[in-house]
């Protein structure tokens, strides 16, 4: 038998505790400090700091002098320039004539928003009612832009520019990618070298990408100029038009984007217990039942949260439009974030933080109302 | 609790089934009586999931066929089969409650509302869920989530049930609770029944025949007394039994067992120079130093409650003994062991086949 | 009770089901089969297409560019190694000297910044390898700001997983009142940031501690999360502007160090989301064994919760190298000159007066892409393990 006499102590072998021990007890005693204390530095030097500085680019005339920069109170000049300014069609397209038909889809709309809001009264609190109400006066004045502009038959501005690259892109990505995820799901061979080639776009440059596509888009010495040819289309010039310039600059989104869709969702299609499908397979369930009853239902709220995210990322596009098309034709293809950039090379940085500005609040009220009435429900409803 | 329509027989022949090198069952051969309840007992990997997997038709075998009431299902779809399976983690889908969980074999078939909801209720009563329809399975006990299991099971009453480890998801209480309430309704309904489990309990109390596989071999099939009184081999005599059997190795010489200068009387008569010789500790006795058949040490007397485990020490080998709970030997005591001659198995130890 | 079963019957199995119905679990149908691999060959080739044509016009020259479109080499056109050639040999420079004198600056810079005030940059040379200069930026930015990142990020969403933290409310407030006061001071009344800066600081601590016990509302770790991750919804168009003129003030543009940073602030919200699901999900007694045991808590960190995590780790450093591998709009406003990335050169094969060189610039791109695809093989690895599941279910 061992003899347990000695003891393992601190301290025990010399007397009293050392300097390098008391550090290490006064380190351990303030780790919850030391743990979290550079991520929320750097954070606050690096993103809060500049978010609140924005704000005074935003309300002010900068100017660059030989001694720094010139700061120049304006109020919200910038910001109503966006609006009813110089910078109204361009921002928010031609929004007059209004047509019947957009002022009546209007009135539903608000109809709409307004019975929504006032059926929450009942059911939350003063701080949910806020921020329905946020949410609603958003999409008021959402709707009244789109009816205004595209339903009248007007031009669109780069607001809807970059919403239709959001809800149109997102749309046709997670369409694309979910189906791709869910074939890639079957008992199919070679899935591992689809896996491989289907997730490679997410990981290219998006700058790469906007090249790439600029060269095989291209319609005189690109590679399906034979092919216009052959079909008669050898004068039709895509970027020439603006929808056509905005669905090319859609596809070519989606070529990157939906990697991202097919791969979170394909994880999902996998992680769901074999023993549910099987248990439907030896109960009976063909396979669009068990998709139907089994696995749709059980990657909903993953679907949702991978839709967030990439909606999130959605709203910040600029390289493509930049690179394929610069914008163009006229300010057809730009987007927020690229009009932002312009207008910066323009050294107007007052109008340039605004629209930015704009961008933010834009993609908070969006993404939050979308978190907040659709992820968290999904979330909620396989956790309560 | 009414009959079912339908008992089908069940036929395994020559089933194979590797998964790439690995031969995980080997020239399977099977019967079930209409009727029966078969339990497949074996340790994890010895291959009886996999058979059951091949009766349910998840899992296609390399070789050989199966047979349901005479006919060879063994390339068909499990829904053409007329079986139904309770999984080991019960399977039941999070996202629907307990009502769409046990109407769901109905709903894909299309089944009216008004017929589907009369045979959930129905299928509930009998494993006395009724109460608790709308809940979702995160709402339920362990207990609540079997029976979800089992109405789902019931309620489209298939000719053959299938239950893979239904049991091993519970606490011990439970489990002995849920395998008498099995027993029932498998009497009472009369179904066919594959059951499978690694449980030796559970199979000696619920099967009408047990067979007993491993590494993909099907070592015995016979009834649960068969199995315990007469094991067919070294493996199903280690097997079965709480305490295990005791082994002492040694060689067989005429109609005497011999180890370690001991010779021990067999029944048996036979001249292998490997023997293994097997008895159980409920067959030996404790007898005094002089009169055992062996002596030894008392090594540890572990108080069971009904009995007492004695572990003797005896020429570098242990035995243990089911004795009286009244037994006060101490560590370190000098006791003799009876083995007696008519419960002792011998077996060779070149094959584990069993010498008679 | 009724004795209906309830069966499908084998023997009226229609065409449509043969069909459209899998002959065996695991199996397909042959309908869904040949609709399946179509779609997939297809798709496959919208993916790979792109990707391939910048390939073979990395190995084109400017009159195969230029005549049309040419699809496969050797078979209508002749491939050549001239955009390679140019792209490693188009500066004098290229040689070993001057890129193992190049690679010392880049370090002696970056090491020097911290000093800068003391010691003055080494000028960078005026003529270099300038592929070799980009391609070497973006291996040393992208893999220290992955190292700092991960590092930091995984730390404060490990602290997030396990420690308490409740700030005030007020505090908060406090805080931000004085940044505005310090950002309103520098940019209208002309303050010093230093000297601005340092006073709030002052300020700062005194009010919080005196007031700390005024203040009953505080927040929760799942408010200090959500902010955290919700740093990703801010637009990077928002904040270079003010990084442009901060970095200016403090002599970091066009430095190393400030896209460091800069991209590791970028992707902590990634880090801190992925990582925090993998903490909170390890077995919390093992760690407490280790405390009983009296190790510390970066000992624990270290030795017990990082290894243990090593999956979810590797996976997420794959995906944040490959984010700040590509990274271009905070490089292409910050990285004028000496610190320029792979993306910049690429877009900088644009800007010439003679059209645009697409060879050249395809063969950047194909340099560039190659470790990407490398670190793609691996990542769908680990994805299809189902390493990052976990935070996106919420």
């Amino acid at each position: 038998m061992a003899s347990y006499d000695s003891t393992y102590q601190p301290g025990a072998r010399s007397a009293g505790i050392s300097g390098r021990e008391r550090l290490g007890e006064w380190i351990d005693r303030h780790s919850g400090t030391f743990f979290i204390a550079p991520a929320v530095t750097m954070i606050l030097i690096f993103a809060i700091f500049p978010t609140v500085y924005s704000i005074f680019f935003a309300l002010s005339r900068v100017r660059f002098m030989p001694e720094g920069l010139k700061f120049r109170y304006v109020g919200f000049r910038n910001f109503a320039k966006q609006f009813f300014g110089s910078a109204e069609v361009h921002f928010l397209g031609r929004t007059d004539p209004v047509s019947i038909f957009g002022m009546v889809l209007f009135a539903i709309i608000v109809a709409a928003v307004l019975w929504w809001l006032f059926r929450s009264l009942r059911i939350t609190t003063w701080v949910g009612m806020l921020g329905r109400s946020i949410s609603a006066a958003m999409a008021i004045f959402l709707a009244w832009i789109l009816c205004a502009s595209l339903l009248s038959g007007n031009a669109i501005g780069t607001l809807y520019t970059t919403l239709f690259y959001v809800f149109v892109g997102c749309a046709i990505q997670f369409v694309i990618g979910t189906g791709l995820a869910f074939l890639c799901s079957q008992p199919i061979s070679g899935k591992n070298f689809f896996r491989v080639v289907f997730f490679v776009p997410l990981m290219i440059t998006p700058l790469g990408v906007g090249y790439a596509m600029k060269m095989v888009a291209d319609v005189t010495k690109g590679p399906f100029e034979p092919f216009l040819k052959l079909v008669g289309l050898q004068d039709w010039v895509w970027s020439a038009d603006a929808w056509s310039a905005r669905f090319i600059m859609v596809v070519c989104d989606s070529w990157q984007w939906i990697p991202f869709i097919f791969i979170c969702m394909l994880a999902a299609l996998e992680n769901i217990p074999r023993d549910h499908v099987e248990a439907a397979q030896v109960d009976g369930a063909s396979s669009v039942q068990i998709f139907r009853e089994i696995t749709w239902p059980q990657i909903l709220p993953v679907a949702v949260t991978v839709l967030l995210i990439r909606m999130i990322e959605a709203f910040k596009i600029v390289d493509l439009p930049n690179i394929m098309t610069g914008g163009g034709p006229g300010s057809a293809t730009e987007s927020m974030t690229l009009n932002a950039l312009y207008i910066w090379r323009a050294n107007d940085l007052g109008s340039s933080a605004a629209i930015a500005y704009l961008l933010l609040i834009l993609t908070v009220v969006v993404c939050a109302s979308f978190f907040n009435y659709v992820v968290l429900g999904q979330i909620r409803k396989t956790r309560a | 609790m009414g009959e079912f329509g339908h008992k089908a027989s069940v036929r395994f022949e020559n089933v194979e089934k590797s998964f790439g090198a690995v031969q995980v069952l080997e020239n399977f051969d099977l019967d079930v009586t209409p009727g029966e309840f078969v339990v497949l007992l074996g340790a994890s990997g010895s291959g009886k999931t996999t058979a059951l997997r091949i009766l349910s038709g998840l899992e296609t075998p390399s070789a050989g066929s199966v047979y349901i009431d005479d006919l060879n299902v063994t390339d068909i779809l499990p829904k053409y089969r007329d079986i139904s399976m309770v999984f080991q983690s019960y399977a039941l889908y999070p996202h629907k409650t307990v009502a769409e969980n046990i109407g769901f074999p109905l709903k894909v078939r299309q089944v009216g509302k008004d017929e589907m909801d009369a045979a959930i209720l129905d299928a509930a009563k009998q494993v006395q869920l009724d109460g608790l329809l709308e809940r979702y399975p995160r709402e339920l006990s362990g207990g609540q989530r079997q029976r979800v299991a089992l109405a789902r099971a019931i309620i489209r009453r298939p000719s053959v049930f299938l239950m893979d480890e239904p049991l091993s998801n519970l606490d011990a209480k439970l489990r002995g609770h849920m395998r008498a309430e099995l027993k029932h309704m498998q009497k009472s309904m009369g179904i066919t029944t594959i059951y499978v489990t690694h449980d030796q309990i559970e199979a000696m109390t619920l099967a009408h025949r047990v067979a007993i596989l491993e590494k993909g071999v099907l070592q015995q099939l016979a009834t649960p007394a068969e199995i315990y009184n007469d094991p067919a081999n070294l493996f199903v005599a280690q097997f079965i039994g709480s305490p295990p059997m005791n082994v002492i190795h040694g060689n067989l010489d005429g109609n005497h067992f011999v180890t370690n200068g001991v010779r021990v009387e067999t029944t048996v008569s036979d001249q292998v120079p490997q023997a293994v010789m097997g008895v159980r500790p409920e067959d030996c006795q404790i007898a005094p130093p002089s009169e055992g058949t062996l002596a030894g040490t008392i090594y540890t007397n572990e108080l069971i409650g009904d009995h007492a485990l004695v572990t003797v020490d005896w020429g570098g080998d242990q035995i243990s003994v089911k004795a009286s709970k009244d037994f006060t030997g101490e560590q370190g005591d000098k006791v003799g062991v009876v083995v007696p001659r008519d419960h002792l198995f011998v077996f060779d130890e070149s094959n584990g086949q069993r010498i008679r | 009770m009724s004795d209906a079963t309830y069966r499908f019957n084998k023997a009226n199995r229609t065409l449509m089901q043969r069909l459209f119905e899998a002959p065996a679990v695991g199996k397909m149908s042959p309908a869904s089969k040949v609709v399946a691999y179509t779609l997939l060959i297809v798709w496959s080739a919208f993916v790979i297409f792109p990707i391939y044509w910048v390939v073979i016009t990395s190995f084109k020259d400017a009159a195969a560019v230029n005549q049309g479109p040419y699809y496969i080499p050797w078979v209508d056109f002749t491939p050549t190694l001239d955009a390679w050639r140019t792209m490693f040999t188009e500066d004098p420079h290229c040689n070993f000297t001057a890129i193992a004198r190049q690679f010392w600056l880049l370090i002696y810079n970056s090491l020097v910044w911290i000093i800068s005030p003391v010691v003055s940059f080494a000028p960078m040379e005026p003529q270099i390898c300038k592929i070799y200069l980009a391609f070497t930026n973006s291996v040393v930015i992208s893999t220290f700001s992955t190292a700092l990142c991960v590092l930091v990020g995984s730390m404060a969403a490990y602290a997030l997983a396990r420690i308490q933290y409740a700030p005030r409310f007020g505090n908060i407030m406090i805080f931000v009142l004085l940044l505005v006061l310090v950002i309103l001071a520098t940019t209208y009344l002309g303050a010093p940031w230093w000297a601005s800066a340092t006073v709030a600081l002052a300020l700062f601590y005194f009010l919080a501690r005196a007031l700390r016990r005024h203040f009953r509302l505080s927040l929760g770790n799942g408010d200090i999360l959500f902010w955290i991750i919700s740093q990703r919804i801010l637009p990077p168009i928002v904040v270079v502007i003010p990084l442009y003129v901060m970095f200016q003030a403090v002599g970091m543009l066009d430095t190393h160090l400030a896209l460091i940073l800069l991209y590791a602030v970028a992707n902590m919200p990634i880090v801190v989301w992925l990582m925090h699901d993998f903490f909170a999900n390890l077995p919390v007694e093992l760690e407490e064994s280790a405390q009983l045991d009296g190790a510390t808590r970066p000992r624990i960190f270290w030795e017990i919760v990082l290894p243990l995590t090593r999956p979810g780790l590797a996976a997420t450093t794959l995906l944040i190298l490959v984010l700040s591998w590509n990274e271009y709009l905070f490089a292409v406003f910050l990285a004028t000159v000496k610190v320029q990335t792979m993306p910049i050169m690429v877009a900088a094969k644009n800007a010439g007066e003679k059209g645009v060189f697409w060879w050249e610039m395809c063969a950047v791109i194909v340099l560039m892409i190659i470790p990407v695809i490398v670190m793609a093989i691996l990542l769908t690895r680990f994805i299809s393990r189902g390493v990052l599941l976990g935070a996106v279910k919420g």
